[in-house]
């Protein structure tokens, strides 16, 4: 019998990709290594992808702003969007939640499903406080 | 050597709400309206080119191959047509393509029509459109929007250069006062600083769109299309033409990262830097030699950081121009003398040919009364797409 409830448990995750040749690290993933141009395949066939790993967890606000003019497919007045640097020097954007963002603050990055923009659920970043 | 390339022909419709109007209709009315100013409506098929910019007519006007049929709306069959689709920068790379046509030798009299109908869809569809050109998974999926990209911005560059929302509504307090002289423009209101920030409803009238940027730093969704006409200066077809050609005396683009987070440092604009210095060193000119500029102020704040990374200023000095009125139209360096993307407005594709469409109005002399810039001999457009992503830099010369 299949356990279904694994999926129900299963965590949400966005990867960020490390280099196989020089472990140069990456978010998104490019196709090729800035740093030693080797290159990545999606597909696995030919060569190897490179090594996805979870992007999550303490991180810095870097700059953020609340949005009044949401487009498409939020049903509420506003909401608050960042972009945060993990400790491996990565940066990503996202939603932030916090009673009074301060640039500089520590913030822990978590991954939801979101259903707002058209097309299908899409995970995103949220950045709240640690 | 490469041939001298000028344009000779202008056309513009006045930006607003033309949602009732058909996207390759207007095209063709600026075009015919460039035409007729070039002196060669009945001689029209004298165009060997055609380039369209426009950014969402496949997604907003759900129409495809706009290019050859504005070729077919203008008679204008068997000249070749083709669409440049390069965000909100699409109209200065259609232009730079129809340099490229000329200075190649493969066409002497090039048409470049921009034009999008944005308000044929709500504001937030319009919204979610132009979000469109970020990241799919990193940025749009996220949730994130040009206004929500241009607000970052803002907050960093208001806390590094000490910048404050003061500033920024000066800004459009004189972009205004250009528009509103402007026959083309959207919004053709002025506005005062007591209005939009000292009052105490400024507040209200200028509300937050993405903090810390209020209605007033914000450009508003506007439809439009304008028609630039490029000749082989040095071809027997120029004495043809009604009008002394403007000269392009340069022109250079540049490419930054797709996503805004992997810039090292987020308030250079790299790519914006680039075009432009490759546009200076096309024209042996330095940023001083500028009589005039017409840079993409989507978000007002990106007057400043665009006059900066061109080299108008040093990095954090502009808002000091800007509390002495020095971009005024009869200041030192006249920024957005048409009002701007912040009130002339930002019909997308046809954005970087109207900025050109006002260099050639003001270095023919020909701009209204009380706008005109005193003597120009260049005047410097900066075509911005994408957060920055790709950039156009185009300095036109009276000769
Ligand atoms: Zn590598």
């Amino acid at each position: 019998m299949i356990d279904f409830s694994v999926y129900e448990t299963k965590q949400l995750e966005i990867y960020a990709y490390r280099c196989p040749e020089c472990r140069a690290e990456y978010y998104p993933a490019p196709m090729l290594c800035a740093k030693c141009h080797c290159r990545r395949d999606p597909s696995g066939i030919v060569h190897k992808d490179w090594d996805p790993f979870p992007l999550e967890g303490a991180c810095t606000l870097l700059t953020w702003t609340r949005v009044w003019a949401l487009p498409e497919g939020y049903d509420r007045p506003c909401e608050m969007f960042g972009i945060v640097e993990f400790p491996n020097g990565l940066r990503a954007a996202g939603r932030l939640e916090a009673a009074s963002p301060v640039m500089g603050m520590a913030l822990v990055a978590r991954v939801e499903e979101s259903t707002e923009r058209p097309g299908p659920p899409a995970k995103v970043f949220v950045f709240s406080e640690a | 050597m490469a041939p001298r390339v000028g344009i000779v022909g202008i056309g513009h419709i006045k930006f607003g709400n033309l949602s009732e109007y058909d996207l390759v209709d207007i095209m063709a009315y600026t075009a015919t309206d460039a035409l007729r100013d070039a002196g060669i409506l009945a001689d029209r098929r004298m165009v060997d080119q055609l380039f369209v910019a426009n950014m969402g007519g496949g997604v907003i006007n759900h129409q495809t191959g706009i290019a050859s049929a504005l070729v077919s709306r203008l008679g204008l069959e068997p000249t070749p047509a083709e669409l440049v689709e390069n965000g909100p920068a699409s109209g200065g790379s259609a232009i730079k393509l129809g340099y490229m046509a000329v200075a190649s030798g493969m066409a002497d009299v090039v048409m470049v029509v921009g034009g999008e109908t944005m308000r044929k869809v709500t504001g937030w569809k319009a919204t979610d459109f132009v979000a469109t050109l970020g990241h799919p998974e990193a940025e749009y999926g996220m949730g994130l929007t040009l206004p929500a990209f241009g607000a970052m911005f803002a907050r960093l560059y208001m806390e590094r250069y000490g910048v404050t929302e003061r500033d920024l509504a000066l800004v459009a307090v004189k972009d205004h006062a250009n528009a509103a002289r402007n026959k083309y423009a959207h919004v053709q209101e002025p506005c005062t600083i007591e209005a939009i920030h000292e009052s105490p409803d400024a507040h209200v009238v200028n509300n937050y769109v993405a903090e810390p940027l209020r209605l007033y730093s914000v450009c508003p969704v506007s439809d439009g299309a304008a028609t630039v006409i490029l000749v082989n200066m040095d071809s027997p077809k120029a004495a043809a033409f009604r009008h002394p050609p403007i000269r392009i005396a340069g022109l250079g683009s540049a490419t930054d990262t797709h996503c805004v987070h992997n810039r090292k440092d987020p308030l250079h604009l790299d790519a914006v830097r680039l075009s432009a210095e490759k546009a200076l060193a096309m024209a042996k000119l330095t940023p001083q030699d500028i009589s005039f500029a017409e840079l993409h102020d989507a978000f007002v704040v990106l007057e400043l950081a665009i006059a900066e990374e061109v080299g108008f200023y040093p990095r954090g000095k502009a808002v000091e121009a800007v509390r002495r009125n020095e971009n005024a139209i009869d200041g030192k360096l006249p920024l957005n003398t048409s009002g701007g993307l912040k009130a002339k407005g930002h019909p997308v594709g046809a954005t970087g040919v109207s900025q050109v469409v006002e260099l050639v109005r003001q270095l023919r002399g020909k701009a209204e009364p009380g706008r005109q810039v005193k003597n120009p001999r260049y005047g410097m457009a900066v075509n911005f797409g994408g957060f920055g992503n790709n950039v156009v830099a185009i300095i036109c010369a009276k000769e």
